[in-house]
Parts: structure tokens; sequence; C-alpha cells
């Protein structure tokens, strides 16, 4: 008899009614729609149960602070109870040479079958002694674990880009997950920390279909990572419109204008946070009248000061950060010009769609 | 006709006027594209509203503004509303203007540094909006069907249709509907 996601649901006391509504929050957070919801549900009661072993390095636990807070109170139940049985230090009761035991045993029982979530990230100098837990270096450990790992999410931006362990002069080689480990399958989740529903998004995802979401060039999922703070943000018509704050606490504050001039970073962040927005869907740093400090980008730290306007933005791309760079031009020659133009027409469509349906979400919820 | 309520006119030249406007106090901002002008494009009737693109130095944002006042529900600046349409579901923001009164609008480019000349952005302004009314560029829900393995279907009892109707989740609007009692059944109103 295969233990499922159900089994596992219903022996923690969570009713039927309470794992239909988790489906459908759930698949309407990650844009599936009714139909999706039926196959969540279809596949939790079906599929056995893939463990999971998360793992801390250098890092703050503001991601698992971020996780157990996901916004629907079932949600974080739910995904909790899937995911902490077999190995977290930081949520699993078991401690001391007990944990280290049981860790053991998740992998050699799931040999290549279970996930490895890593949140923060190994320090490689001096062999790797600024991050011991358990009395070996994290880096030993990271390798032992994903060794026999199905696949591994990169946690936030520790370990997904370095974060601000990694900011100059990066003292201990703080190094990103995908550098240390590069023959598995690699998801990274960025943010400091990242959305909660984003996290529960991308597990459920994982657990339930048995392969990773749709991944960008930079190996982000791209239900979530596609659009940048600047498309989606509330206070975009006061962009277009040349309505700038110029100072903090100026008029323009106050009307709730355009940060950009006060060194929001929207216009070059990929992140959900101005359609998932944070804390149940409350608000987001914008909305509560600071700039987008880009904390979900590579090397946020060492990009200058969070209040500095930025003078360059990299152009995206034609299709967000899926596109090419090129210019495009009709003068040199029509013909290809023309294709050119047709296919930045058509990637511009596809990008601006909408990838969640938080509207959707907020109905479940209510 | 001549009862009905008029309906608005093409809104280009107002727009092309109050981004005009809006152009002064941008010059010299780093995301800003000196080889561009500000450009209405394409505006032309979609269900009750104008669609088109709005061009400018700084942005190419989907535009929709109202044609059937009766119609139009407008948004509070920075309200958002998701419309459907052949390409798929998108969100657009509201916004007002003096001169230009209500209208919503849905980003596709900004900056906008990308284009080496306004030719070349008003084609693929005029492209966007062609392909965001064909149902070719529409996407299928991302869900992977072909890896879920069949279960073993468990053997439906005599109240299995029942069963599945009051377990699945319903929203308040629809059980005050009567929904529960299934399809055809709901009370009117």
């Amino acid at each position: 008899m295969i233990e499922t996601y159900y089994d596992l649901m219903r022996r923690q006391g969570i009713s039927r009614r309470s794992f239909l509504k988790f489906c459908s929050l759930t698949a309407a957070s990650l844009g599936l729609g009714d139909a999706g919801a039926q196959q969540i549900a279809q596949a939790m009661q079906t599929k056995p149960r893939t463990p999971v072993i998360w793992l801390h390095g250098l890092e703050c636990t503001c991601c698992t602070e971020s996780f157990i807070r996901s916004a629907h109170p079932l949600a974080k139940d739910v995904v909790l109870s899937m995911i902490s049985l077999d190995y977290d230090d930081t949520l699993m009761a078991a401690a001391g040479h007990q944990a280290e035991q049981a860790l053991e045993d998740t992998i050699k029982k799931y040999k290549g079958n279970y996930i490895l979530a890593v949140e923060g990230n190994p320090p490689l100098a001096d062999d790797g002694i600024y991050c011991i837990p358990g009395g070996k270096p994290f880096v030993d450990k990271l390798r032992h674990v994903a060794k026999d790992a199905k696949a591994i999410v990169s946690w936030g931006s520790c370990a997904s880009w370095g974060c601000v362990q990694a900011a100059k002069p990066n003292p201990t080689r703080a190094t990103p997950v995908h550098k240390v480990i590069t023959d598995k399958p690699i998801i990274k989740v960025p943010g400091c920390p990242p959305i909660a529903e984003v996290m529960t998004g991308v597990v459920t995802y994982i657990l339930t279909f048995d392969r990773l979401p749709d991944l960008d060039a930079q190996g982000r999922p791209k239900m979530f990572y596609s659009q940048r703070i600047h498309d989606k943000c509330y206070r975009r018509p006061h962009f277009d419109a040349g309505q700038f704050v110029e100072h903090f606490d100026d008029a323009g504050a106050r009307q709730g204008y355009c940060l950009y001039k006060v060194g929001c970073k929207g216009p070059t962040t990929y992140n959900a946070c101005s359609t998932v927005r944070w804390n149940e869907g409350t608000s987001f740093p914008i909305q509560s009248g600071h700039g987008c400090i880009g904390c979900s980008e590579d090397d946020f730290w060492d990009k200058g000061s969070f209040y500095d306007h930025l003078t360059t933005i990299k152009v995206p791309g034609l299709g967000g950060a899926e596109g090419t760079a090129d210019k495009i031009g009709l003068t040199a020659a029509v013909g290809v010009g023309a294709a050119i133009a047709a296919h930045a027409a058509v990637s511009a469509i596809k990008q601006a769609r909408s990838k969640t349906r938080n509207d959707k979400v907020s109905e479940v919820e209510k | 006709m001549s009862d009905a309520v008029a309906l608005r006119d093409d809104p280009s030249s107002r727009l092309t006027e109050a981004f005009r406007a809006v152009a002064a106090r941008m010059r010299g901002l780093g995301f800003v594209n000196p080889a561009l002008e500000v450009e209405a494009v394409g505006f032309a009737p979609w269900e009750d509203c104008w669609l088109g693109v709005m061009l400018t130095p700084w942005f190419m944002n989907l535009a929709l503004l109202p044609r059937d006042p009766a119609r139009w529900q407008p948004l509070a600046v920075g309200e958002k509303r998701s419309y459907c349409f052949p390409a798929g579901v998108y969100e657009f923001i509201g916004a007002v203007d003096a001169i230009v009164g209500d209208y919503q609008m849905c980003s596709l480019f900004s900056p906008v540094l990308e284009f080496d000349d306004q030719a070349t952005a008003r084609r693929v302004a005029e492209l966007a909006r062609e392909a965001l009314l064909d149902a070719q560029n529409a996407e299928p829900h991302d869900y992977p069907e072909a890896n879920l393995a069949p279960a073993a279907p468990a053997a439906p009892g005599p109240l299995a249709g029942m069963q599945a109707r009051v377990e699945a989740p319903m929203s308040k609007r629809d059980f005050l509907r009567g929904r529960v009692l299934g399809p055809g059944r709901e009370s009117p109103g």
C-alpha cells in the first residue's frame, strides 16, 4: 500500500473539504483554473508521496519564516505536513544525532526519489569552515544529500544568487547552489524572502505533478517570475503620466506617485509582488510607500544604493527575460525587419498575459 | 440611433495631446528613447470600448477607452481589471487624465529602448493589437495531463454524484444561486 499525500493529510486531521479547498486555492495561484484543481486533487490522492529534505546553509531563515506564513492557513498545514516529516533542521521535532540519523534514513530509503530544498548557500573559503552544521562543513552535507536527490529547489536569493553573504568582498566565498551542484535539475525561487504563495505553489506543483514547472533561461519558474514589478504595479499609471515622487514625504509621495526617482527597482525586477503581494495579499513594499529594492535579482546588494534611481535600465529584450536583447529596426532589410517586428509583437502579447489568477485566489479565500 | 447615448469619438487625438504634454516633463530621464515620439496607434472599436496601442518614448501599452459611455465601467487610478481577449486574459490598470478622461492600460514594453525608429515601433504596435485578437496566440493552461498516471478509480457508489457536488468547492455566490442543486436548477435571479 503506497502512502499518498491525501492519506498523510487525512492522518493529520485535515478534512476532505479542506483538502479540496486547498487544491482549488493552489490551482488558482498557479493559474491552472478549475481543471487544474481536479488534476491536483487527483494526483495527491493517487501518487506516492515524494519526500522533501530541507537543508539550511548560510541564511537568516527568512525563507522558512515566509513559507510558514502562507496566506491560506490550510496551505501551510497541508504543505508542512507534506514536507516537514523527513528532514528540516528548523521545523522538525528531532534534534542532534537523532536528526542526522533521520536524514541518512531518508536518503537511503528514497534514494533518487526525494526533492532537496536548500535555504541559504555554502561558503567555500577555508574548506567551508564558516558554516558547520552537525560538525561538518555545510558544503559537504549539501553535496552528500544532493548526490541522490531527484531535483533541487534553491530557496531565496541566497541559494539562487548568493545574496548578502556573497556581497563584495564576500569573505567566506559564499556560493550559490547551482555553482556547487552542477549535475542535477535546479529550480531557483529567488527573493529575500520569496513570496509565501510562490513557495507553496512551486512545492505543490513539483510534488503533485512530479516534474519541475517551466523555467526561464535563468532557472526561475515562469509562472511567477516572467513579469516585472513595473509591468503590473498599481502605481504604473503615474509612471506613464510622468508623475513621480521627487523626495520622500513630498506632495507626490502623499498622492501615491511613481517611486522611480527615489530608487524603485521595479523596472528591472522579475517577481510577482505587484500581483500576488504579501501577507495574504495585503500589500507590498511599493504600496507602503517605498521603492522595490530588487531583492529577487542577482547581485542586488552590489548594485548601488536602494535610493539611487536607475540610470541605465538594461533592455529586458523582446518578450521580457526570455527574449533576445537585439535592437529592432525596419531600416536595414525590409523583409527581415518585418519578421522581427512580428516576432516582437507576438512575444510582447504572450508576455503581457496574466500569469496567475489572483482574483480567483481572493474568491476562494473569502 | 437618435435617442441612444452618443458614442464617444476616437480618442487618438486626445491621447496624443495629453502624452505630448507629459513628454516635455520626461525629457532627459534614462529610460526615455529619444528616437520615438508620442503616437496613438490603431485605435478602433472593440466591444463597447476603443482598443488601441499607446506609444510614447517611455512605454508601449495596450489601451482601452470608453466608446459607449453607458457600458463603460471606470476604474480608480491603480485599480485593476482583467479582460478576456482571444489571446488570453489581460489585466488592465485604471488611470485618469484631465484631457483624456478615464482610460485603462496594460503594459507591453517599458522602457522602449529596443526600438530604433518610430516606424518600427508603430509597426510592432499595430501587430501587437492584431496578435491580441488572434486566438492562435492563446496558450492552453500548463499542466501536464499526460504525467498523471490514471488511478484505479473507486467504484462509484449510488450517492457518488451528490457526494461529489457536496464536496466540490463552491463560492458563496453559487451557493446562494442554488447551484448546489445541480445544473439547470438554479433559482432565478
